[in-house]
This record gives structure tokens, sequence and C-alpha cells, in this order.
């Protein structure tokens, strides 16, 4: 880059060294100001999105499931999304789920937060909330995952020996392997399915440990997306990559899979086959993802812009310097 | 001003403060960024024991007495011997001593070891198998998958038992990329042949492309982040806080 001062610079020199504050004012200002106006990207849910939606969907209703939350603040932008949406899911589903951390300490505390606001946003809606130990457990934090994952691969009730909460009706605490969500679970076959929300390696872990033991769908960050994208669909039976997941995630709550023509893919039961599934029309299905996938849209327009003035003003400097 | 207000407002000025140093290096991201690592090390700090040790560890050990009825538990008093064996990993400081901190990270490094053989397995087994993909279409009309929307599951799996054209140049494009660039791993010996540079020549074209897609993912999530922030700032702190707007 040139260090002549800007009134000495040629075209090209200025397209190529455009103040960083005012790239920053931009990006600060597409990445605001849409997030007031609801807008509409259209979206094709991708293959791994739907066969997340489906697994977790075809999850018999009032059993329960494990939810392996390794996210803290720092991801809550697709994180937080993430998480929100299955417990959209699951609550609605009346599934049960235990949650524990393997990888932050401060993990459990931000899911109980995130349970907390969507058990909120049902109360709201007039339908009833999720209560800890009748609904969903929280069973804190192992450290290591490694080693945490292999002791819960081992007998999960060991591998959370002297775990408690508070009945719903209060009293002492007790046993978390007495309350209605985790009673009779031993091991993790016992499980229909296991989620791990995360924003590190420990959906590998999680994939090396558990393998072949149960079902497992993952929802991970965009940086962790191409990684654990390797271990789709043989390992992972459905995952959820970054903001565009968590979009994919809240347009099929709204659409659902091919419900063109639903009573043509039930069985004799009433039952949908194959990955055709219902979604949760005129409910509250719109999370993070729908406010924040749009704005997206700008940063990246800003950023491609900028690549083509920079690359722009390089060629015509260099043609500059040709004369 | 309400609670919930004033923590928004400290929320937003800390992200701002932390944002400035964009600008310049100045006092106002140095007085947040020490506001941060002390919160967070402190709140660690709780959160390792309310989350981790306390019911890891201490309750299990001291057990329970019975106690409205709840029966109560037995300590496992053997877990106290788990204190000294970690605090041995502090002598890793000690220069006369350190000998002792080898004890902790040789348990450590013996239960990870004796996983490996399995883990490995686990994790690249699957993909092994995977890796071995049909190239030769076995239906050529349609050429392409056809839609499953709305049909039965017996007439899904039917139309998925087939590999058609469209499948076989997908599968072809993944195994030339799998063998291309593992071919540019070879390091042990010199390729001389023209065919196996050509191919190592791809295999590092190929990575490339990877890498970008990775690269595009990454940005993508750093964008995600910033955007929560400026959601943080404007809509639920001034917007929702502040303006007391829905």
């Amino acid at each position: 880059m040139s260090t002549k001062p800007r009134s000495e610079m040629s075209l090209g020199e200025k397209m190529q060294s455009v103040p960083k504050p005012i790239l920053y004012l931009v990006l600060v200002l597409l990445t605001s100001l849409p997030l007031f106006k609801e807008l509409n990207v259209p979206n094709k849910p991708n293959e791994a999105s739907e066969d997340f939606y489906a697994t977790v969907m075809a999850v018999p209703e009032g059993s329960t499931i494990l939810i392996q939350s390794d996210w803290t603040g720092s991801t809550r932008g697709e994180s937080g999304g993430e998480f929100e949406s299955l417990m959209r899911i699951l609550m609605r589903r009346k599934i049960k789920f235990a949650v524990y951390a393997a990888g932050d300490p401060q993990a459990p505390q931000v899911v109980k937060d995130s349970i907390s606001r969507v058990n909120d946003e049902r109360k709201l809606s007039g339908q009833p909330g999720y209560k800890q130990w009748d609904d969903w457990i929280s069973l804190g934090n192992l450290p290591n995952a490694e080693a945490a994952n292999q002791a819960i691969a081992n007998n999960v009730q060991t591998a959370f020996p002297g775990r408690k909460a508070i009945p719903s009706t209060g009293g002492s605490p007790q046993d978390v392997f007495d309350s209605p969500v985790l009673k009779g679970h031993t091991k993790l076959s016992d499980f229909p399915l296991l989620v791990v929300v995360t924003a590190s390696n420990t959906a590998t872990i999680a994939i090396e440990r558990y393998a072949g033991k149960v079902k497992m769908a993952q929802m991970v960050t965009g940086v962790m997306g191409p990684e654990t994208l390797n271990y789709y669909p043989k390992q992972v039976v459905g995952l959820v990559v970054g903001l565009k997941g968590v979009y994919d995630i809240e347009t099929l709550m709204e659409g659902g899979i091919n419900t063109a023509d639903p009573h043509t893919i039930k069985d004799d039961n009433g039952k949908f086959q194959g990955k055709s599934v219902e979604g949760f029309p005129g409910e509250l299905n719109k999370g993070k993802a729908t406010r924040y996938y749009p704005t997206l849209h700008f940063a990246f327009a800003l950023l491609i812009i900028a690549v083509l003035i920079g690359n722009i003003g390089m060629f015509l400097a260099k043609k500059e310097a040709g004369k | 001003m309400k609670y919930e207000t004033i923590r928004l407002i400290f929320g937003a000025l800390a992200t701002v403060g932390l944002y400035s140093v964009l600008y310049r290096e100045n006092k106002m991201y140095r007085f947040f960024e020490h506001v941060f690592l002390g919160l967070a090390s402190g709140y660690t700090l709780v959160a390792v024991w309310t989350e981790t040790l306390k019911q890891s560890w201490w309750d299990p050990m001291v057990g329970t007495q019975t106690e409205n009825g709840v029966p109560g538990q037995p300590g496992f008093w053997a877990y106290m011997f788990l204190l000294p064996i970690g605090l041995m990993g502090y002598f890793v400081f000690s220069k006369k001593n350190n000998w002792l901190s080898r004890i902790p990270i040789g348990i450590i490094l013996g239960l990870w070891s004796g996983q490996q053989l399995q883990v490995w397995w686990n994790r690249y087994g699957p993909q092994l198998d995977d890796s071995l993909r049909p190239i030769i279409p076995t239906s050529f009309n349609p050429m392409f998958v056809p839609s499953t929307k709305g049909l039965p599951k017996i007439e899904v799996d039917a139309i998925k038992a087939h590999v058609y054209v469209s499948t076989a140049v997908s599968n072809i494009i993944f195994v030339i990329t799998l063998l291309s660039v593992l071919s540019y791993f070879l390091f042990s010996f010199e390729l001389k042949a023209k065919f196996m540079q050509k191919t190592t020549l791809l295999g590092r074209w190929l990575l490339m492309i990877g890498f970008g897609a990775i690269f595009g993912s990454t940005v993508m999530m750093r964008f995600t982040l910033l955007i929560d922030r400026m959601y943080f700032i404007w809509v639920e702190t001034v917007w929702q806080g502040i303006l007391g707007q829905k």
C-alpha cells in the first residue's frame, strides 16, 4: 500500500487504500439498519438440515433425548439460534431432554438462560411452560470432553454420580435419575437421539466416543461446519451448520418437508413416511436466523464490493505505473 | 431506570468499548478488556465449582443424609484421593519437585492413549467405507435423480436404489478429488511420472478450492457474530431496553 499523502495518490492507489474507519463504519451501518426491517430471503434448505429436522421430528413424543451443549456467549449469534430453534421443536412436541456440557463450565448456565427465554415465549403465547425435573434436566459440566464422552458412552448413570435437582413440586434435591426425564435411562442406547450443539471440536470427540451407540445429530458453527460435514450422513444423521443451517430449520419449522401433498405420504397408521415431515405453520418459528440471515447478505455484498474495488485499484495502479 | 436496562446499557458500552480497538488502541478498550478478563475469570471459577467440582466430586464424596423422606446416599470417601493427585499438577511450577506433576499428566496421557485405537476407527472407519462409491450408472432414464415429493416410502426406496447419471458424475468427482488430494501428501519419495505430477497438482488446486470454501464458511460465522452484537446494541438495548418498544 502506498505511503504517500492521500492528496498525491492516483485513483488506483486511493482505491487500494480506503481508510479502515470508513470501511468499519459502512460495515456497522450495513449490519445494523437491515435489522429494523423484516426482509425475506428465498431459501431452499439443504439436505443435511432437512435430515436434522426430520430426525428430531421422528423422535416419539414423551421420550427423552440427550443434548450435549458446548457453546457460550461468544457464539450466541449462531449457536444461540441453533439451540433455541431446537428447544422450540422439542417443547412443541413434548420431548423431554437432559442437557450436559463437556467443553466449557460456563455452558450449563448459558443453556439455562436460553431455555428460560424460550419458556417465556411459550408462556406469552398461552402455552404451558417447560418445567425442570418434569420436562428437562441439567446435568452440569463434565471436564475433559474425551474422558467425559468415554464415561457417558460406558454408562450414562455412573458418568453423573450424585447429580441432584429440586423436583418441580419443591422439597429436598433428589437424584436426577429418579426424575421423569431420566428414570430408567442408564445406557446411551436408551435415548432415541443425542444432539450435540457446539462451537468447538467437541463435535468430533463425540463422534469418536459415541459411534454406533446412539443416533447422533449435530448443530455446529460456520467455522466447524466444513470439518463436521465429513461425518454426515454416515456418522451424524443430521447436521445444522451456522446461520444458514438455523435459517433452514426455521424455514422447515414453518413449511415442513414435502408438505405439498401430505395425504399421500402417510402410512396406514397416519404416520409420515420417508422424509416427509410436518411443520408448525402459524406458530412463532422465526427466530434469530430470520432476523440475521438477510443482514448477512448486506455484509457479504460489502465484502465483495471491497474486494472488487481493491482489485480494480491494483489494476489501475499497475497500468498507471507502466505508463 | 430498571436493573435490566442498566445491565443492557453496560453490556452495550462494553461491546462498543471492545470494538473501539478497531479504530486505535485506547484507554476505553483497555478498561473493558480488563473488566472482561476479570469477569470471565471470576465467573469461570464459580462455574467450575458449581457445575463441575461440586456435582462431580464434592457431593458424591461427602454423600447425603436422609432428609424429608429422601433417602441419603453414602459418601464415596475414596474420591478424596483425587484432590492430591490433581494438585500435583501444580508442581509443574516447582524446579525441585516438578516430577510430581508427571503423575497426573501420565494418568491423563495413559487414559487418552488407551482410547486412541478405537477412536481412530470410530472416526475414520465409516469414512473409508463411505469413500467406496459407485461410479457406473445403473439408470440412464432419467439422467437425474427423480423427485420423491409426495411418494410413499416404498417408491422412495426404489428410486434411491438406482445410481443415476448425475449421481455417478458426483461420485466420480468425489473419487478423483479424494485420490488426487491423497497423492499430494505422498512426500516419502519423489514423484517422477508425469501422470503423478499432474495428479498432485490437481490435488493442490482442489485443496485450495476446499480451503476457499472453508474460509467462506468462517467469514459467514464472523459476520454473524458481528450482526448479533449489532442486534444486541440497537434492538435489545436501545429499541427494546431504553425506548421500551416491542
